[in-house]
């Protein structure tokens, strides 16, 4: 959440340095958040090698960076907990894409009828708004009474995280649609239903697919917590099975991976973004 | 022939102390060239969306040929200000969007996009995105997109508002070039009184307070352009400026009342 919260306030910075007409005498305001962004870094990692290499913090809690690379070499080719990286990664990836799906299911059609009807912003308005506050650690043990301890179960807490922002972005994208086009369709004949299809879908896709990105972060930061219980592979799992036998390097390798990850998931929406709704923004 | 009549219309908005437009009467038929002026407050685009079916009248019908209408359709296609048009589709797409409504197949569609935009002068556009396009290109495209719709009337709504003077002209010339072809009634709101004068068969004097109509006036200028003479003629006209400051008369003594 924080990182998609940074990147879209570094284009809102970019877009705004650029207009005046490129100069590159000054640094502007982008180019020194890059270096301040960038100095942040290996002043961290400064800190994280000199207290690994003059002892100040033992192993056990903090791990030399190069004991973590090599432990990514080896749990890459040889795995751990008898799955390599690339599977964990992979169950992981399987997880969140499913509940993505199923949460798009649910929620695009609801956030659609709050927006468009007054009864259905009656029905699913409180639903979403129970929903969204709650943390996905508290109906875990729920979703397991319910739905046992497979893999629905896991599947299902994600899911459920991404159900809100999904449906809060398409209504207020349908809430957003131009009503000169809604009128302009229905004056050349469009029925109700076509006004949904040709319309005001479309208006709310730049919407939804923002929806859609806010989720992936919920959902992909909602993983650990699906993986709790009786998993046998995932990043989450990894982590915690590393943690329990204090082998703090797997565990720091693990949150990197789920960030780095994040990061790659975040720019692909980005493309896809650009692809789908190309129109976005030039009204 | 068709007959689009607005009966003593009154649309009386909620929350409003008065209402928009009062016991007013405009009839339109094929052929029929009618621009609607006066200041703003007049009532003019409420009388263009309840002629349209978008405000339902609070008194007074709306018929077309005898029959009360109660929603829009494809008989009276619009045209707005704003040209909304869909971003989302390129500009053949947008063309053709009412037979997309129809289910017409696409290459029947395709076909219609083509003919369309060499009517409105565009030919050889329709794989270009609408944001790509200039304000006098997207208001053609608008124009084009109502009249693949085959409509009886085509009501705009400031057509050429948005447009700048050049562009303007070009635009009257061809709304009338449209409107000469095809044998529509127009109901066309205006704040050009160049425009009204040049364009109408009628024109219709709105005042605010509430809106009503205080004259109508008819006007063979934009016939005799359909006939062959030209544009700048037609305005050295001693008659065309006389005209002109009759409207601009009526237009003010409807502020006096």
């Amino acid at each position: 959440m924080t990182l998609s919260v940074e990147i879209s306030r570094d284009v809102a910075v970019e877009n705004a340095a650029e207009r005046p007409g490129g100069k590159r005498a000054k640094p502007s305001a982008k180019q020194l958040a890059r270096i301040a962004s960038a100095l942040t870094i290996a002043g961290l990692l400064l800190v994280w090698i000199a207290a690994a290499h003059f002892k100040l913090v033992s192993p056990v809690f903090l791990p030399a960076p190069s004991a973590v690379l090599w432990k990514f070499y080896s749990v890459a080719t040889n795995g751990f907990v008898d799955a390599t990286l690339w599977q964990h990664l992979l169950a992981s990836l399987l997880r969140v894409f499913a509940a993505l799906l199923l949460a798009l299911i649910v929620a695009v059609p609801a956030g659609i009828a709050i927006g468009v009807s007054a009864i259905g912003r009656g029905i699913f308005d409180p639903i979403i708004e129970f929903i969204r506050p709650i943390p996905p650690l508290a109906y875990l043990p729920l979703v397991i009474i319910w739905f046992g301890i497979g893999e629905p179960s896991k599947i299902l807490v994600i899911a459920i995280a991404m159900l809100a922002p999904i449906a809060i972005s398409t209504a207020a994208g349908v809430k957003g649609a131009s009503l000169d086009r809604i009128n302009a369709a229905r004056a050349l004949g469009a029925t109700r239903a076509q006004v949904v299809r040709h319309v005001i879908l479309p208006s709310a896709l730049p919407s939804i697919l923002t929806g859609l990105r806010i989720a992936l972060g919920a959902g992909w930061s909602t993983l650990v917590a699906a993986e709790l219980v009786a998993a046998t592979r995932g990043l989450g799992f990894m982590i915690q099975s590393a943690a329990q036998f204090l082998v703090t390097d797997v565990v720091i390798m693990g949150i990197f991976i789920i960030a780095i990850v994040a990061f790659i998931l975040e720019i692909g929406i980005r493309r896809l973004e650009r692809m789908v709704v190309p129109w976005a923004g030039r009204e | 022939m068709a007959h689009l009549f607005l009966d003593h219309v009154s649309v009386h908005y909620d929350g409003q102390a008065q209402p928009a437009v009062t016991q007013t009467s405009i009839s339109v038929r094929s052929g029929d060239f009618v621009v609607l002026v006066g200041r703003s407050g007049c009532g003019k685009t409420t009388l263009l969306n309840a002629a349209a079916g978008l405000v339902p009248p609070t008194g007074g019908t709306v018929t077309v040929d005898g029959k009360t209408i109660t929603a829009p359709g494809a008989d009276r296609a619009v045209v707005f200000q704003n040209d909304a048009l869909f971003p989302w589709l390129n500009v053949r797409d947008n063309v053709s969007f009412a037979l997309t409504l129809r289910g017409v197949p696409l290459r029947e569609r395709d076909a219609a996009a083509v003919r369309l935009l060499e009517r409105v002068k565009l030919d050889g556009i329709g794989g270009k995105a609408i944001w790509e396009l200039s304000g006098g290109m997207r208001q053609r495209i608008g124009l084009a997109r109502a009249l693949a719709a085959e409509p009886d009337f085509l009501l705009m709504d400031e057509p050429l508002g948005a447009l700048d003077a050049l562009t303007r002209e070009r635009m009257q010339t061809l709304l009338l070039d449209i409107w000469a072809a095809n044998a529509v009634g127009v109901l066309m709101v205006t704040h050009g009184i160049d425009e009204a004068l040049l364009l109408a068969t009628r024109i219709v004097v709105l005042a605010p307070g509430p809106g009503r109509v205080v004259r109508e006036i008819e006007a063979g200028f934009g016939r005799r352009y359909a006939g062959g003479e030209p544009v700048r003629s037609i305005k050295a006209d001693p008659a065309f400026n006389q005209a002109r400051a009759e409207l601009e008369d009526s237009i003010l003594e409807g502020e006096a009342a």
